[in-house]
């Protein structure tokens, strides 16, 4: 059962020295405490009762060559006190520090392997499951390892020891007394199992609600124009008003059943030590126990309680932290879409100097079961070559070029770069071949050099010009005041849109990438910027396979051939001029452009 | 940050019947707090001496059995047993109580702070960390719940306790008593040194926690980015050395907290030291029965022990502040575009529609860097604008300025001759439908997303909005319809389809200004040509103003505007500026140009 959560303990096992350390002062502080009531009936039986000293103190204090008299037994008791706290005090800093250390470092680790985990998956598995969710179990799910460590490790070490130790300490004192202190122990057994699985329970509760609050506020977040624009603010007001309520109620909840929980051990101990006190007052009376061995034993009786209940209570968090762990779990067992398989090699060198030739065989492709938004395709492009894919949008174009970088592996068929799968080569290697410019340009909130350097990271300052040159972004960079150095704001907020794609296009540039895919590079450029950055995909085209998904025919008429998808599936192909001949769909979208365009020219 | 906890305080008034009750089971606690030794003593000092109880204990006598020394024993057993039984319950009520009233709190703040983000401006949000504002919501705001509950409420409890014992202790032992609060100056000395540097570090410990949030919610976001191109392992390393800095700042905040721990411990312990052998002292001197120093000293441990926790609760209050700190921060935000004093609603529009009028209005986002000026030009009611020129000239923050999503650094804009910062901002939102570039589709369902500006909207209205936009079509494709849930962002669609979505949702909202940001962008020619027919519709009685690249677009307009580098540079219709021969002139050459070699591909071969 322990081995579902080797991925996760494998992080709280990294941290043994500590986690030693931590198990070794606790033992120390343990059996120390063992010694916290002795300066106390050191106090009231030798030093103001009359019994005599110990054969030990005897000796230590002739040492000394010091009289035993009561204030000096007094001043000794006082030390002794004083010198325990010190011991404490510093088992306790030890302890502390050492205990965050480690736990937070275990927790951190294990964030490590979550973030990057949640990078593997596609953003298909983001969108459905929401951003805000897998942030809420990266921040706040990982900390069950600290829960984890201590129910399992520490907590249960120091108590276990601490009931050990006093249980042994009172047999010694008195075997009967302690006897009777152990009748709790059924019916503590039994509160546990009761409340355990409850705890378990409303945990897993809470924390779902506190995931779907953090959803929805990070997705009005994203989208504040929107909510301003539109005048929702009360509307989302109240739904986070219900989210929170939810949330709280689960809150509520657990507290409710980890309270009584305590209650209930706490009364079945109480029980047990009400017992002792009348049976050992009897003793007392009848003068076979001291006054002072009574208050000792009523001491460590104490201490025994108070660890008893730690324990209790450490299986209840346990129980709790559970739900966090399962959390986690669900993320670090989730099936990878995209999968390298093991010694994945990098992809053979290109043949040709002019880029890859890619070919699409025979793919069929959905995001959903039993819905494709591709079927049989089969599509090819050669070195050198531009291929321009039209089509009504919503044809599956975006899809078709997203299979080509790996992002998705198709349903039939297979996507080849020099007739080699991409599904048998390194994933980094593969997508390596791939430059890549998207309809939303996903700029990082870094300096525009950064930014345009992302696929290149050690691009010299003059690449990183050259290819904004190439871009026709290097014009408005300079002009602003901190030029390449400016750090963009989040999404490249104060960029306009065209700014923005033009720079997502000069760090497609710099990748220099043997296969080139743009996503309708120009639909967000006034005219003339459409040209300057049509002449500059030209320059490209020269050693390198471009794919070009396109709206404008603009764009589309300089491609040496054309595919046109509609409704998953590729209809015609050709050149332009082969494709207005046939008359066919491509002909029909042109005509319609064209009549728009030449209304213009007739006005 | 004066006063900041003052302002946390008010989140607490709301409850201030619970948290009376949790006041009355506090001190109930101390009582039973201060009972607590009793027992043990009556059966030290009288029971186990054999000394005949007290006249004022002489009561316990008259229990059934007590008059057995036994029956007396059992007695006091069974008390211990009470006591404890009603200490405990005590508490777990409090405790109970005190969780619902904590997270209520902190849900409270969070739906406060949630609020003013809403309301703050875009330049506020073009500057901030998703990730890092998200962390302030959903977890700082927790320290209103660590201020009230487990800073305030134990300090309550603790100064109670002290009093009580303290008043008893002085009833047996005064010079005692008096020796056993010289602790006191210490500690407060203690607390001053240590708060400051306990709060500053626990403040960075948070900000940087803040941080790897918004690093993660950043990578996840750009996520198609980082993996097209090759960015994760970057990524990975940069998380790490952020969780490593986190780490670092972590344990000083602890270091720093476990110093103030020692120090206070050291004080205590040498108090309690003192006491034990001066006490001792007095006992052998017989002015102190052994009973009671027993009894005393129990009560010094109970009353250390709430002198401790008053100190421990400095170190406490110390974190409260640094989350205090991030929350109340964002909240000072004085950004927002503020509904003025006097604002009111904007009364009916005429059937053509209202006009828009800018006055030298100068605007940007960062200072001195101005991105619009001095813009000045009217639109007459049901007339509808196109705004051209090259990217980034302005065109986008011409339009946002229209619903405030934006306020002119000069110069004003007016609707109807009334400015804009006069009417109250939900009637001036009301007036205005607008398209953006990101169409900005959320995780609900395709009718919620269309009837999002207009929640009452039934089927009907929904379905009639997505034919005009053309998207009524892909919508009954989908297996679910209507109801099919978008991903985030709209991501299981095309980006044509999110467009068309985004303006079936604009349309829906029917107001009498409309706004469309490049509306054509993503579309086909098809699909382009039927929206421009539907707005062409659309655009009577309604002033609309179309931000577009394609003079097919442009064409539908009564006049164009051309901006270039901030300004206006040309105003007109179609023909008066192609006989001006500017900026709009050459644009169009270039379009045409593109046609004539379209005109010529098309005779060929029709030949």
């Amino acid at each position: 059962m322990l081995s579902r959560y080797k991925p996760l303990l494998s992080h709280t096992f990294r941290q043994w020295p500590r986690l030693l350390v931590i198990l070794v002062f606790t033992a120390i502080s343990a059996a120390s405490s063992a010694l916290q009531p002795w300066p106390l009936k050191l106090l009231v039986d030798h030093a103001l009762g009359n019994e005599s000293v110990p054969e030990f103190l005897r000796e230590a204090m002739d040492l000394i060559s010091v009289g035993i008299t009561p204030i000096v037994l007094i001043v000794v008791a006082a030390c002794a006190s004083l010198g325990l706290f010190v011991f404490h005090s510093a088992m306790d800093v030890i302890l502390s520090f050492t205990w965050t250390s480690a736990g937070q470092r275990m927790v951190f680790d294990l964030a490590c392997e979550v973030f990057h985990r949640l990078q593997r998956f596609s953003f298909a598995y983001h969108a459905r499951r929401g951003i805000g969710d897998s942030l809420s179990r990266l921040t706040g799910d990982t900390y069950c390892l600290y829960g984890l460590a201590h129910g399992l490790l520490v907590g249960p070490a120091h108590q276990i020891l601490t009931i050990l130790s006093m249980g042994v300490v009172a047999w010694r004192l008195d075997p009967g007394l302690t006897t009777i202190t152990l009748i709790a122990i059924p019916a503590l057994a039994a509160s546990a199992m009761f409340f355990g699985e409850r705890l378990q329970r409303t945990t897993a509760v809470t924390r779902e609600a506190e995931g779907r609050l953090l959803t929805f506020v990070h997705q009005t977040l994203t989208a504040i124009p929107l909510v301003q624009a539109f005048g929702t603010r009360m509307l989302n007001r109240k739904a986070f008003h219900r989210l929170a309520q939810d949330a709280t109620l689960a809150t509520q909840k657990g507290s409710l059943f980890s309270n009584v929980y305590g209650m209930v051990n706490g009364l079945a101990l109480t029980m047990g030590s009400a017992l002792v006190l009348f049976f050992g007052g009897k003793r007392v009376l009848a003068d076979t126990m001291s006054v002072g061995d009574l208050i000792v034993f009523l001491s460590y009786l104490r201490s025994w309680h108070d660890a008893t209940q730690e324990l209790l209570r450490t299986y209840g968090n346990l129980r709790s932290v559970k739900a966090s762990v399962e959390r986690v779990m669900e993320v670090l067992g989730a099936p990878e879409e995209v999968k390298e398989i093991p010694g994945a090699k990098p992809l053979p060198p290109a043949k040709s100097p002019n880029g890859r030739v890619v070919r699409l065989e025979g793919v069929t492709f959905g995001y959903e079961e039993g819905r494709p938004v591709l079927q049989d395709i089969w599509l090819e492009a050669r070195p050198g070559e531009m291929v321009a894919i039209v089509g009504p949008s919503g044809a599956g174009k975006s899809t078709m070029v997203s299979l080509i970088p790996r992002f998705f592996d198709p349903w039939e068929g297979k996507v080849t770069m020099d007739g080699h799968d991409v599904r048998y080569h390194s994933l980094s290697s593969v997508r390596a071949q791939v430059a890549l410019v998207m309809q939303d340009p996903f700029l990082m909130p870094v300096s525009i050099a950064e930014n345009i350097a992302y696929g290149k990271p050690n691009a010299t300052q003059r690449e990183i010009e050259e290819a904004a040159r190439l871009a026709f972004a290097h014009d408005f960079i300079v002009r602003l005041p901190r030029g390449y150095d400016t750090v963009l704001g989040e999404k490249g907020a104060t960029l306009s849109g065209g700014e923005r794609k033009r720079i997502a296009i000069a760090r497609a540039i710099l990748k220099d990438a043997p296969i080139l895919i743009l996503d309708e590079p120009t639909s967000e450029v006034d005219a003339k910027t459409e040209a300057e950055i049509m002449k500059a995909v030209e320059a490209l085209v020269h050693g390198r396979t471009t794919i070009i998904i396109a709206h404008r025919f603009s764009t589309a008429r300089k491609a040496s051939k054309i595919v046109v998808v509609e409704g998953g599936r590729i209809v015609e192909w050709g050149t332009h001029e082969e494709l207005l001949r046939a008359q066919g769909t491509y002909a029909r979208l042109h005509l319609h452009q064209f009549r728009l365009l030449s209304k213009e020219g007739a006005a | 940050m004066r006063g900041w906890w003052i302002k946390l305080l008010k989140y607490a008034l709301p409850y201030w019947r619970t948290l009376a009750l949790v006041g009355a089971l506090m001190l109930c606690s101390v009582g039973l707090e201060a009972l607590g030794p009793w027992p043990v003593k009556i059966l030290v000092d009288y029971v186990f001496s054999e000394e005949p109880l007290p006249d004022g204990l002489r009561w316990i006598k008259v229990l059934p059995g007590a008059q057995g020394t036994i029956g007396l024993v059992g007695w006091l057993a069974g008390a211990t047993v009470l006591i404890y039984l009603a200490n405990q319950a005590a508490q777990t009520v409090k405790t109970y109580l005190e969780t619902g009233v904590g997270t209520r709190m902190a849900m409270d703040l969070g739906g406060d702070l949630f609020d003013r983000l809403q309301r703050l401006s875009l330049r506020f949000h073009g500057r901030q960390m998703t990730g890092d504002l998200l962390r302030r919501v959903t977890h700082d705001t927790g320290c209103v719940k660590q201020l009230v509950i487990d800073v305030a409420i134990p300090s309550i409890q603790a100064i109670c306790t002290l009093l009580a014992l303290f008043t008893v202790m002085w009833n047996m032992d005064r010079s005692l008593s008096i020796l056993a609060m010289m602790v006191a100056p210490p500690l407060g000395l203690l607390i001053k040194v240590f708060a400051r540097p306990m709060a500053e570090r626990t403040y960075e410990q948070q900000n940087m926690e803040g941080q790897m949030m918004a690093m993660a919610e950043r990578t996840l976001t750009a996520l198609p980015v980082v993996q097209a191109f090759g960015g994760e392992m970057r990524e990975l390393s940069k998380f790490r050395l952020m969780s490593m800095k986190t780490l670092e700042a972590y344990l000083r905040a602890v270091a720093s907290q476990l110093e103030f721990k020692v120090a206070v411990g050291g004080v205590i312990a040498v108090g309690t030291a003192l006491i034990m052998g001066i006490g001792g002292i007095h006992a052998i001197k017989e002015t102190l029965t052994v009973g009671g120093l027993l009894v005393f000293l129990t009560y010094l441990a109970s009353l250390y022990g709430p002198m401790t926790t008053l100190a421990y609760l400095a170190s406490g209050l110390a974190s409260a502040k640094g989350g205090a700190r991030r929350v109340l921060e964002v909240m000072a935000e004085n950004e927002e575009i503020r509904e003025m004093p006097g604002a009111s609603p904007m009364p009916a529009s005429s059937p053509k529609g209202r006009e828009v009028k800018f006055e030298n209005v100068t605007v940007g986002y960062e200072p001195h860097r101005p991105v619009l000026k001095e813009i000045s030009f009217a639109v007459m009611p049901g007339e509808t604008i196109a705004i051209v020129g090259p990217t980034g000239s302005g065109k986008s923050t011409l339009v946002s300025l229209i619903p405030r999503l934006l306020d002119p650094w000069e110069g004003k804009v007016l609707i109807d001759g009334k400015d804009v910062r006069e009417i109250s901002l939900e009637s001036l939102r009301s007036q205005v439908a607008i398209v953006l570039q990101d169409p900005f589709l959320l995780p609900l369902t395709i009718a919620e997303n269309i009837s999002y500006g207009r929640p009452g909207a039934n089927l009907s209205e929904i379905m009639e909005a997505a034919k005009k936009a053309g998207a009524h079509e892909f919508i009954q494709r989908l297996p679910k319809g209507y109801d099919t849930v978008l991903g985030e962002r709209g991501a299981n669609l095309s980006g044509g389809e999110r467009q068309r979505l985004a303006i079936a949702r604009a349309l829906l909202k029917d107001a009498p200004i409309l706004i469309l940001d490049e509306p054509t962008s993503s579309l086909d020619s098809v699909a382009e040509k039927n929206l421009l027919e539907a707005l062409e519709r659309l655009m009577e009685g309604r002033t609309t103003f179309i931000i577009a690249h394609r003079l097919s677009t442009v064409g539908k307009a009564d006049r164009i505007l051309v901006l270039s580098e901030g300004r206006i540079v040309e105003m007109g219709t179609h023909q008066e500026l192609l006989g001006m021969g500017g900026s709009y002139a050459k644009l169009y050459e270039i379009q045409m140009g593109a046609i004539k070699k379209v005109e010529s591909v098309l005779c060929e071969s029709l030949l």
